[in-house]
């Protein structure tokens, strides 16, 4: 309710009179801002250093940029940060965000050396060192924060996605699975596809062109166990080769970064140990 | 399609003076993989390729890799353990070591030299790891006819 | 949340038309402001971007731009965009993997060091053996007598670390061997034991390369 009623008080009195002071920041109070403060505190103050480059000017190597905030009037995610950093330190900061609560995977990013979802993890407090946060690692940067996932989307694609049928259901009405069946797709269903766990992957860092990476390895193995596929020999038999699922080495990896808690590890292993007994 | 062939809107930024202090990282080397340009890449809505499929490299692969390695864990403490000679045994572990590291350095050529990125290095280091491997087996069999054996070596040295 | 979403509409709505939310006195001066405020970093005539072919854009209709409208469009074939795209992509550098990413993930991975045992061991083996064949012909002795005679002249202490050299690379490798055995039977894979199992590998490797090296 806190955040109802002071954002309805910025709604009816000070986002209008910003407005009127300031055009071009309108829209530039946000959530990521935390409305003033009575009592005046000791300012907090927090560094972070951000990857840029910048498209428009190619030759210029990628570089380092640090911006200091008051982590007081900050939000306490490292989300909150970036907006605060775009909305009042520099608006040509580029990076993805969409959801803010870790269902959208847009913020997907390399935080103090760690790929997580910025919306989900916690600004450090615990030490004065500097934030530093780069984009997925080992992919194209399209601008600043943000990389080029299209090959991603392309494996993903690749996989086919989707429930393959060739008989009717038995009522002819939906599939239906029983319980035990459907709890095989826990763990497995709630990947949201962010790329945390294919891009912390050396392997598929060395070899993402073949290499399908964990992401879309989970996904593949999430319609492997689904009962209600029925083309699973297909399925096997694109990844019967040396590339698509065997330059996993269970480095274990993409289990330590997925923000969402799932385990790809786990899943290749699955389909490994399937592929292997033939079942 | 039809979102393909309407005409594309660019809104460009404009560029803003930076308020803060810039340091400079070192610098990546900009590659340029067949992937950027390549048929692989472009349309851009198409999935990825998927390769032929081949049990070979595939599923008996690895659980050929496993089966062995999981052989040469009785195979290797048993000579140690037992304190026995056996040339026979002998001669199984050293030709399951051979093949286990022979296996192994080709996963590495695989990971580190990709195919199509570099496949004339990839076809040198394959064949050059082929001839070594060569190589080497036939000087294990030397070493175990002429020589004392492989685990007695072993066992002489670190006790020397 | 919702309440600010509910706010930022509410504010776009009252710039095209003044609501019951604004109904006070208002200058129209803000709300003109605050109409194309959104529009503002839009430059009216796109300067070329390097290195982007303008091939092709004169036989493609531009669209006329309305006078108060600052973007301009431009009309391209699906190859057309493709090639900037491809042209885009290729200026692209690449994000930074390896020298960011957390040490004990990637510098100190189970699994890497899994190769770098094995490769140590395998490669002292190759070496040895490969030398042993044409040992003969350069005139060298290589055979286990005399490897051994020459070991034994060695200090302790160098005789110690030549061992754990070894001894350390096979234990590490045996034991992670096994426990990716035990992954790859799908075993293994939960969180705590993960971190668990990393730490009880290191040490016991390490314990068992000194055991190897100075115990026996």
């Amino acid at each position: 309710m806190a955040t109802l009623r002071s954002s309805s008080r910025i709604l009816g009195s000070s986002a209008v009179r910003t407005a009127a002071l300031r055009p071009g920041a309108v829209f530039a109070r946000s959530m990521a801002t935390v409305g003033e403060t009575p009592v005046e505190q000791q300012p907090r103050l927090k560094t972070f250093q951000l990857y840029r480059w910048n498209p428009d000017t190619p030759s210029e190597k990628p570089r380092m940029q640090s911006y200091t905030l008051d982590l007081n009037k900050t939000g306490p995610m490292v989300l909150d940060a970036l907006v605060r950093i775009k909305n009042e330190l520099d608006p040509t900061v580029t990076f993805r965000r969409s959801c803010r609560e870790g269902i959208c995977g847009s913020c997907a990013m390399n935080i103090n050396g760690q790929n997580t979802l910025a919306c989900l993890c916690r600004i450090p407090t615990e030490s004065a060192a500097e934030v530093k946060v780069y984009p997925l690692p080992h992919t194209y940067v399209v601008k600043d924060l943000v990389p080029d996932l299209t090959h991603f989307y392309k494996q993903y694609k690749s996989i086919k996605p989707y429930l393959q049928r060739d008989t009717p259901s038995p009522d002819g009405k939906e599939y239906r699975q029983s319980k035990e069946d459907r709890k095989k797709l826990d763990g497995l269903y709630e990947c949201i596809l962010c790329a945390c766990c294919s891009t912390s992957c050396p392997s598929y860092w060395w070899n993402a062109e073949e290499y399908l990476g964990p992401a879309i390895l989970l996904q593949s193995y999430r319609w492997l166990v689904d009962s209600r596929d029925e083309r699973k020999g297909e399925r096997k038999n694109n990844l019967e080769n040396s590339m698509s699922l065997y330059r996993c080495h269970t480095i274990l990896n993409c289990t330590r970064a997925c923000p969402k808690g799932l385990n790809p590890g786990k899943a290749i292993a699955e389909i490994k140990k399937q592929m292997a007994l033939g079942s | 399609m039809a979102s393909i062939k309407e005409s594309k809107v660019e809104v460009r930024l404009r560029q803003l003076s930076s308020p803060s202090k810039a340091v400079a990282i070192a610098s990546q080397p900009l590659s340029r993989p067949s992937m950027l340009t390549g048929p692989l890449f472009l349309p851009v809505n198409d999935p990825a390729p998927v390769p032929e499929p081949n049990a070979a490299h595939g599923s008996y692969h690895w659980t050929f890799e496993r089966l062995l390695a999981a052989g040469l864990v009785p195979l290797t403490i048993a000579p140690f353990a037992s304190g026995s000679l056996n040339p026979a045994m002998d001669a199984v572990l050293c030709s399951a070591v051979l093949l286990h590291s022979h296996m192994g350095f080709q996963q590495c050529i695989v990971d580190y030299v990709p195919k199509k990125k570099y496949p004339g290095l990839r076809k040198t280091t394959w064949w050059m790891l082929n001839a070594a491997t060569v190589l080497v087996g036939v000087g294990l069999y030397e070493f175990e006819t002429n020589d004392v054996g492989v685990t007695e070596a072993i066992k002489r040295v670190w006790k020397a | 949340m919702i309440a600010q979403r509910v706010g930022v509409g509410a504010l776009r709505r009252a710039a095209t038309k003044p609501s019951i939310y604004f109904n006070q006195s208002i200058p129209k001066l803000a709300l003109a402001s605050i109409s194309t405020s959104h529009v503002r970093y839009a430059v009216p005539s796109r300067p070329a971007p390097p290195g982007r072919p303008r091939r092709g854009r004169d036989s493609n209709k531009s669209a006329p731009s309305s006078p108060d409208s600052p973007i301009t469009t431009t009309k391209l074939s699906p190859s057309e965009g493709d090639q900037i795209l491809a042209n885009q992509r290729l200026q692209r550098p690449i994000s930074p993997h390896l020298a960011i990413y957390k040490m004990e993930q990637t510098w100190f991975g189970a699994s890497a060091w899994t190769r770098i045992t094995g490769i140590t061991l395998s490669g002292t083996a190759y070496l040895y053996f490969g030398s042993y064949l044409v040992a003969p012909l350069l005139g060298l002795h290589l055979e286990s007598a005399s490897v051994a005679a020459a070991f034994t002249g060695l200090p302790f202490l160098v005789k110690g670390g030549i061992k754990f050299a070894l001894g350390f690379p096979f234990a590490f490798h045996f034991i992670n061997g096994i426990k990716h055995l035990v992954y790859d039977l799908g075993k293994g894979f939960a969180k705590p034991s993960i971190r668990r199992g990393e730490i009880a590998l290191w040490v016991s490797s390490i314990l068992s390369g000194l055991y190897l090296a100075f115990g026996l």
